[in-house]
């Protein structure tokens, strides 16, 4: 395996690793006397997309051609996820009688329940589904697959008929 | 949850039950006139078309916990409860881009049936194949008594039979389906219950809105008394809520009643619409997990409805209060169909893990593999049904770890083993070891109180991370012999 996919992939496990060092980092603090410091959610509220990300990354990589036209809708769902979990951290706590709301919701609620858990939807599998020709699976990929399966198996069964 | 519901035995409710449950027999004997070989028994002969594929897809990844369990968690903690659903925006496209190809391909190549073959196939490890397989075995035991013990309560709740006759009843349905039609009935009946749920889902959500004047109204209401319950975290710490979403998300990666259904689909081509459509099926089914959970705060708060006695009468109580009756029965009937369709899944993977991956890892392959599947399958159900009567509070502990334990023995390997070439056969075993032990440890230190853990952390995130930690330093000193382990069929597949 060599070329660019290997300059993605292992940026992708970089990432990945560093992103699953930074969430136990923020579990392991929660062990202090006196409970989880402050910044141990940010760990985890980086960390988290960082770690879905960068898997997300590792799958769709194929090839020479990277991640080719996903990296756009990666960035944006790193970036969704990573400032829904931050804004709902980081804004004031404003929840009470009167507060005002965003689509039923108040504020920090409507971040987290519309941004993190709908927005996604619309750029996701709408993104896998428009690069599925090019970037995931072809008839020729299909064809290739069992033509080296049919070869694998004959040389098995060869391979069992010689004991 | 289950202790909880109450009695809803009423003509109404009795002959919507009946109704369901004659349209799943009536399926099942479709279904076992159709299974002829071990293929067909474990996934469907690979042939199934993406709308079945979708839709069962949604029922099996949805228990009655959905219905039930999670409402009543809404009820009590407030919005932090929704971060075990929210990753569902991101876990299908997710497992699509990291598994599905992969394995569906490994299945086009090698006729794969399970998800220990898979990483067996890619490690060129039976050893690694049959610890997958126990280490499934072990979590499928917990998740198959869990459903047993609901089973029994919501048919008790529907037909007022008693618990334990209720356990053998829907335990005897699924294992009368499951062992004559293997994964093709289990197919067509999660199609078949996965509508039904959703439409229950729907229509309850609806209702909520109607009753409680829409969304905003009902925020008012509870913003009134109680706003910290409509804050982003809940009443639950940041830390605490943010590890459902790294469990339950990174952890979708792990669960094998969704990613062993990869291989069934018919054409591998079809993979393309799969994300889309199960992601939007799924937020139907979970409107109900979300709608009722807020909406019975609200009308708890302005006396629409008397407080609840414990938190998983949330959905009964809401649908006995504010629905018409008809509704009630499908959603009780949607909770019946929830737990069973859970249950038919893992049976069918239980059994292929102790006919097939068990074997492979002892150097032995068994001859009439469908026989020894119905068997193995009689066997798995039996023994649920038992442990879920005689166990007690035993069923709640294994049901927690079940989900954890799947995430941390099987994501570093298989998700993470499948997408990079480096991953040797040494890590992978200690990976799959480290899940085991860690989750097996951690959980009963944490039920036999021997150890608490600080707030915000679970047994299951910090197995998942140590598993993965140990994955990538295992195959980082043993990366020498990466290169060598794996067949070129794998390979390409691997490149693709």
């Amino acid at each position: 395996m060599s070329g660019p996919r290997d300059v993605t992939r292992v940026a992708a496990r970089f990432v990945l690793v560093g992103a699953i060092l930074a969430i136990a980092a923020g579990y392991a603090s929660a062990f202090k006397s006196g409970g989880a410091p402050s910044w141990a959610p940010w760990l985890l509220a980086l960390g988290i997309p960082g770690a879905l990300g960068a898997i997300m990354v590792l799958g769709a990589t194929r090839g020479s051609k990277g991640i080719g036209r996903l990296k756009l809708p990666f960035l944006f769902v790193f970036v969704v996820l990573a400032s829904g979990f931050c804004l709902a951290l980081g804004l004031p706590i404003i929840e009470s009688a009167g507060t005002p709301l965003l689509l039923g919701l108040p504020i920090r609620a409507a971040i987290v329940i519309y941004g993190i858990g709908l927005l996604p939807i619309v750029v996701l599998p709408v993104a896998y589904a428009l690069t599925f020709d090019t970037q995931t699976l072809s008839e020729e990929d299909i064809a290739r697959v069992r033509e080296v399966g049919e070869r694998a198996r004959a040389a098995a069964s060869q391979s069992e008929e010689g004991k | 949850m289950q202790t909880a519901l109450p009695h809803v035995a009423q003509p109404v409710v009795i002959g919507v039950g009946l109704a369901y449950f004659a349209v799943i027999i009536a399926i099942s004997v479709w279904a076992a006139r159709r299974t002829r070989t071990a293929s067909d028994f474990f996934v469907a002969g690979h042939g199934i078309g993406l709308i079945a594929l979708t839709v069962a897809s949604v029922s099996t990844s949805v228990s009655g916990f959905a219905f039930i369990g999670g409402p009543g968690l809404i009820y009590t903690v407030g919005l932090g409860a929704m971060f075990i659903v929210l990753p569902a925006s991101v876990t299908n496209v997710m497992g699509a881009w990291v598994l599905a190809k992969r394995m569906r391909l490994l299945g086009e190549a090698r006729g794969l049936m399970t998800v220990p073959d898979a990483i067996g196939a890619r490690y060129r490890s039976p050893a690694a194949q049959g610890l997958a397989g126990i280490a499934m075995l072990v979590g499928i035991i917990g998740y198959m008594a869990t459903n047993a013990l609901a089973m029994g309560v919501v048919i008790n709740a529907i037909f007022g039979v008693g618990i334990g006759w209720g356990i053998w009843l829907g335990m005897g349905v699924t294992l009368a389906y499951s062992v004559a039609g293997g994964i093709l009935a289990g197919i067509y009946n999660d199609v078949f219950q996965g509508t039904l749920m959703a439409a229950a889902s729907v229509l309850v959500f609806l209702f909520v809105l109607k009753v409680g004047g829409g969304l905003g109204e009902i925020s008012n209401t509870i913003l009134a008394t109680d706003p910290k319950f409509l804050s982003p975290w809940g009443k639950m710490t940041p830390l605490a809520a943010l590890s459902f979403f790294f469990v339950f998300g990174m952890g979708s990666l792990g669960q094998p009643q969704g990613v062993h259904k990869y291989y069934m689909l018919r054409d591998p081509m079809q993979l393309k619409w799969y994300p889309l459509l199960k992601t939007l099926g799924l937020i139907l089914v979970l409107l109900l997990y979300f709608g009722v959970g807020v909406g019975v705060k609200a009308f708890v708060t302005n006396g629409t409805m008397a407080p609840l006695s414990a938190p998983d009468q949330a959905t009964p109580s809401l649908l006995l209060s504010v629905t018409p009756l008809v509704l009630a029965a499908l959603v009780f009937s949607g909770v019946a169909a929830a737990t069973m369709s859970a249950a038919n899944s893992f049976i069918n993977i239980g059994a292929a893990v102790v006919m097939h991956d068990l074997p492979i890892a002892f150097g032995r392959r068994l001859r009439n593999e469908l026989f020894w599947g119905r068997t193995a399958t009689v066997v798995i159900a039996v023994a649920a049904a038992v442990i879920a009567q005689n166990s007690g509070t035993m069923v709640a502990f294994l049901g927690i770890f079940g989900w954890g334990l799947f995430a941390s023995t099987l994501v570093p390997a298989l998700a993470v083993g499948l997408n990079w070439d480096g991953a040797t056969r040494a890590g992978a075993i200690a990976s799959i070891a480290t899940g085991l032990l860690v989750t097996l440890s951690l959980e009963t230190a944490a039920y036999l109180k021997i150890f608490t853990f600080p707030s915000g952390v679970t047994a299951s995130a910090v197995a998942l991370v140590m598993s993965f930690l140990t994955f990538f330093f295992v195959s980082w000193l043993t990366r020498e012999s990466a290169e060598g382990q794996i067949d070129p069929d794998v390979k390409l597949i691997m490149e693709l």
